[in-house]
């Protein structure tokens, strides 16, 4: 690969570590959200992406009377982390508020769900995204949100705007 | 699960994989030969690993567990790395090398889970 293939843009180089800070200079607002740090956000949402989906349409499949309370859940959370990947990675304002929708939303739900399903181990069997806030998944749920509203709030359009006019 | 060959042989060349293109991240490499073959090499694993299941398969040591998702894992964990591939090599940023990394810790958690299907886990 190497000298096989230019960056795209001339600023996928290393040495700009900074990542979407320095990327965002002199782009449009908003394009630095799916640059640099943020395709590895970009990634582990769609590695969880896949494997909820893949776990609810296996849940729902086989098992939905079991725990339908569950099951939904685990749907629920496979459409936000899908919602997540795609907004994420797309430029603009309304797929900005889409993100911050999207991961808002998976902080409530790994938050709630993780406390209900240590206080009614019944309602939620510990088999969802977000049971025990995401334990069975090294905890990268309750990690994940929280990292990505952060990353959004450091990309929000109007900092850019900023950024640009009175760069720090 | 019962910690075989593959286990082993799977921990050391994703652990190995990993490393490799985090310490690529730290140095601040975009991707390069090293790093990509390093996934390369992750996919080969479960490339050996499918031929390897097909084979005992079809010699009568039948998965214990569910089959289709041992399938269904195996299938998918043989286009993380190639999407891994392709995620990173269109911005070839130093972050890419933690994307080509993250492959290497997912496959070896779907190669855990995949050891226990076989093994006779209950589904998830």
């Amino acid at each position: 690969m190497r000298g096989g293939r230019l960056p795209r843009d001339g600023r996928g180089s290393a040495g700009r570590g900074t990542g979407g800070e320095a990327a965002a200079v002199g782009t449009p607002a908003a394009a630095g959200r799916n640059r640099g740090a943020g395709r590895l956000l970009i990634a582990v949402y769609g590695i969880f992406a896949v494997a909820a989906t893949a776990r609810a349409v296996f849940q729902i499949a086989t098992k939905f009377s079991e725990a339908p309370a569950a099951y939904s859940l685990t749907a629920l959370a496979a459409v936000v982390y899908v919602l997540a990947t795609v907004s994420l990675a797309k430029t603009g304002t309304l797929w900005f508020r889409t993100s911050v929708a999207a991961v808002g939303l998976e902080l409530v739900g790994v938050l709630t769900v993780g406390s209900l399903s240590l206080l009614d181990p019944v309602l939620f069997p510990s088999d969802t995204v977000w049971s025990v806030f995401g334990q069975g998944y090294g905890f990268v749920p309750l990690v994940l949100p929280v990292i990505g509203l952060w990353w959004l709030y450091r990309h929000r359009p109007a900092a850019q705007v900023l950024g640009q006019s009175n760069p720090a | 699960m019962i910690v075989d060959g593959f286990v082993i042989a799977g921990l050391i060349v994703c652990l190995l994989s990993t490393v490799i293109c985090l310490g690529a991240a730290i140095v601040r490499q975009p991707p390069n030969d090293i790093t990509i073959l390093s996934v390369a090499a992750v996919e080969v694993f479960l490339v050996v690993y499918l031929v390897s299941a097909v084979v005992r398969q079809s010699a009568g040591q039948a998965v214990s567990g569910e089959g289709w998702e041992f399938w269904g894992y195996l299938v998918t964990a043989l286009l993380v790395p190639v999407g891994a591939f392709w995620w990173a090599v269109l911005e070839r940023s130093r972050w890419s090398n933690i994307v080509l990394g993250a492959a290497g810790v997912t496959i070896f958690v779907m190669l855990v889970r995949m050891e226990q299907i076989w093994d006779g886990a209950a589904a998830i």
